[in-house]
């Protein structure tokens, strides 16, 4: 199978054949021999182990790296990864007691505070709304204050600035992007806040379409991933192993009617039978579990009573008979431990398929409740911006292929180094 | 049953069922094993020795099935236990060695495991600390330093894995222990230092051994007396020294002048004609008459019985039995001549 052993033809150099072959072939073959070419199992299952266990502690301790909660809406909507988000902030003198935009409302009938801005730049707009939210109110309660502030519109921001300074104006609003600016060289001058309350976020991987974080939201989708995947994995082995280790060792009528139910289940393409089930129990978390679990339980039954049917002709377990061990004896001492490392390595596959199925029901809007930071359902939510938020979509299926890529990898990698019948080296 | 007789066997068969048909790979044979013996049990591959090695225990299952006769172990007829009561004869009682200690002990069970799970299974009271104790000396009796009892089956040689198979025959004080080739897979030294340990066995703990093998040679070295088998049938019973010396059943001289021998020139080595019978047609009448020497016409009729011929020697012959006695002063000229 492996093309090292087949010698070309006119190969002048006996015995370092690979060598001359290695370098007959391009670069892309060679990565993909990479695991049998130069062993690199052991890296392949250490990178990945690496990826998994990061990915693992992600998900029990989201909050230590996800800067905002996965709900909250935490700034505008559709930022970009890494833009800078422009927000108006209220500039007043050092000496001023105003603190907030509210500050400035006075008493009905008296002269209203003038405000400067800059012509052109969105600051008048945004004072303007600023202004009117707080305005409706503030007008109906008791103090009888009003707040509609006089706009000053001049060319430059210097200009602007000047007013205030000179007491023209009571205050400037200016963008978010200019304050360092005027910190340095208006030091008689103090920021007093944005319009809006909100602070100047920085969202790595953007927002989404109604101003929720998307790194946030990555972050915490990983504990339900892992947890789908997880459970999933753990409820179909503990199912699958022992159904499989009775049916291989007491063999018979029993194992043959198991054996058909199981492969009838395994004849179902996956994600169909996983909808269909779902779609039947209702979404929820629990049930997308089930589901899953259904759909695996054969994958494991049909290892383990493989294994069993071989494991139980081996000499030491009838040498385990001739000293009286008893059924139970030699199922649980002799057979099970003998076959549970295949059972080891087929789980850390399994559980990325389980993942995957998972972020597929839930794309499907077959799993989750949509309020469940979830990446199947961001996946969903991104499908309809894909065209003006890029970013809403790929992070999440980036984060799903990295997940899956990394448990593959540590199984399969795995099966190459403890499977001596898969390495032919 | 006298009492200086530790298992008798009566009449035993064991079938095969094939889609063929079913095979009696052991076919009406009786066999007396005294207690304190070792009595070999030789034969050509596929004859049927390990499958009546396996009946002793009643350890078949699936297509294999003990279909008639009985067992008496020490006073006791197996037969007539009821299946789920035998694993406790197995192990305590009868201890079994098996052809292959590369596989016959669990690769993910440590040495003390093996020997105390077979404490334990027997003697439930037992506590785990005494056990382990007695597995200890036990392993330490063999010549197995008493630390390595904490490694896997991987880790020891096979002389050694063959030693803790015995320990584990020894463990419980096995009246009997069969020995299916134990020594077929290794080499010369470790077979003869395990012989050796086999007959110092014998004598500490008044074991009975049968030991099945095809090595004629192991037989002469460490048995009391030796049993061949022939196509499922018992050919010769009798002490090693007399079969040897004089073996009565035309099958067993063939098979002891196909011995490889140093002092043999080219060519001189006997080759026995003929293929052994198929168990699925065998032969009407006496099995071996195709390829006997000396068959005469009632042998291919009608099948001789197994009866002493001299001494506590004893064959199924009819060289030896009435219509054949004509015949025995003529071929025994021809045998010596």
């Amino acid at each position: 199978m492996s093309n090292i052993d087949e010698k070309p033809a006119n190969t002048p150099l006996e015995g370092t054949t690979w060598e001359v072959e290695l370098k007959q072939v391009g670069f892309v073959r060679r990565l993909l021999m990479a695991r049998r070419w130069y062993g690199a199992d052991w890296w392949f299952v250490t990178i990945s182990a690496v990826a998994v266990l990061i990915f693992i502690i992600i998900a029990i301790f989201p909050q230590w790296f996800a800067p905002y909660s996965p709900d909250a809406l935490a700034g505008p909507r559709f930022v970009a990864p890494g833009a800078t988000v422009e927000l108006s902030f209220l500039v007043v003198p050092a000496d001023s007691s105003v603190n907030k935009l509210q500050d400035l409302a006075v008493p009905e009938g008296t002269d209203q505070a003038s405000v400067a801005v800059v012509q052109g730049l969105p600051t008048s707009g945004d004072l303007n709304d600023a202004a009117q939210k707080i305005d409706e109110i503030i007008k109906n309660q008791p103090a009888g204050l009003r707040l509609r502030p006089i706009i000053d519109r001049y060319v430059t921001l210097d200009e602007a600035l000047q007013s205030v300074m000179a007491g023209t104006d009571k205050a400037a609003v200016v963008q978010s992007t200019d304050l360092a600016a005027i910190k340095a060289s208006y030091p008689t001058l103090r920021e007093a806040g944005s319009l809006s309350g909100q602070v100047a976020g920085n969202y790595i991987l953007g927002t989404n379409d109604i101003g929720q974080d998307v790194l946030s939201r990555l972050l915490w989708g990983t504990r339900i991933a892992l947890i789908i995947g997880f459970s999933s994995s753990i409820l179909s082995l503990v199912l699958g192993v022992p159904l499989g280790l009775i049916a291989g060792f007491v063999g018979g009528t029993f194992d043959r009617l198991l054996s058909l139910l199981m492969d009838s289940l395994y004849a179902f393409p996956g994600l169909i039978l996983a909808i269909a089930i779902t779609a039947v129990l209702g979404p929820s978390i629990l049930n997308i579990i089930l589901a899953i679990a259904v759909l695996y339980i054969p994958t494991y039954y049909r290892i383990v009573r493989g294994q069993t049917l071989s494991v139980k002709e081996e000499v030491y377990v009838e040498a385990a008979k001739s000293i009286g061990a008893r059924r139970l004896e030699i199922l649980t001492r002799y057979i099970f431990p003998n076959v549970i490392p295949s059972v080891a390595i087929i789980f850390s596959v399994n559980v990325a398929d389980a993942i995957l199925t998972g972020a597929g029901l839930s794309f499907l809007g077959l799993g989750l409740p949509p309020t469940i930071a979830d990446w199947g359902i961001d996946l969903a939510r991104g499908q309809r911006f894909i065209q003006t938020a890029w970013w809403m979509i790929t992070f999440p299926g980036l984060a799903i292929l990295l997940v899956v890529l990394s448990f593959t990898l540590m199984g399969e990698g795995l099966t190459e180094i403890f499977n001596p019948k898969l390495r032919d080296r | 049953m006298s009492d200086d007789i530790l298992y008798s066997i009566r009449n035993l068969t064991v079938e095969y069922k094939t889609r063929a048909g079913a095979v009696r790979a052991v076919d009406n044979v009786s066999l007396d094993i005294r207690r304190g013996e070792i009595l070999g049990l030789v034969g050509e591959s596929g004859c049927g020795k390990s499958t009546f090695g396996k009946a002793l225990m009643r350890l078949h299952d699936g297509p294999a099935s003990i279909t008639g006769g009985e067992l008496w172990f020490d006073g006791r007829d197996l037969m007539k236990l009821p299946i789920t009561e035998m694993p406790n004869i197995r192990g305590a009682e009868i201890g079994m060695v098996f052809q292959d200690p590369m596989t016959s002990l669990n690769p993910v069970q440590r040495i003390l495991d093996h020997l105390t799970e077979t404490i334990l299974t027997h003697e439930p009271g037992t506590s785990e600390a005494d056990a382990r104790k007695r597995a200890e000396e036990l392993v330490e009796r063999l010549g197995i330093r008493r630390e390595r009892i904490m490694e896997y089956p991987h880790q020891m040689s096979g002389g050694m894995r063959q030693r803790v198979m015995i320990s584990l025959a020894l463990a419980l004080r096995a009246k009997l222990v069969i020995a299916d080739e134990p020594t077929t897979s290794l080499d010369v030294i470790v077979e003869a230092k395990f012989l050796d340990l086999l007959k110092e066995l014998q004598k500490e703990f008044g074991l009975t051994i049968l030991l099945i093998t095809h090595n004629i040679g192991v037989v002469a070295e460490v048995a009391d007396r030796v049993a061949v088998m022939y196509a499922a049938k018992m050919a010769e019973v009798g002490s090693v020294q007399r079969v040897f010396a004089d073996p009565k059943h035309p099958y067993t001289q063939g098979l002891l002048k196909s011995v490889p021998n140093i002092k043999l020139d080219e060519g001189e080595l006997y080759k026995m004609g003929g293929e052994p019978p198929s168990l699925l047609h065998p032969p009407v009448g006496c099995r071996f008459h195709p390829r006997c020497p000396f068959a005469m016409d009632i042998c291919s009729e009608q099948e001789p019985a197994f009866e002493p011929v001299a001494g506590d020697q004893s064959a199924s012959c009819w060289l030896y039995q009435k219509a054949g006695v004509q015949r025995v002063a003529e071929n025994q000229d021809v045998h010596n001549g």
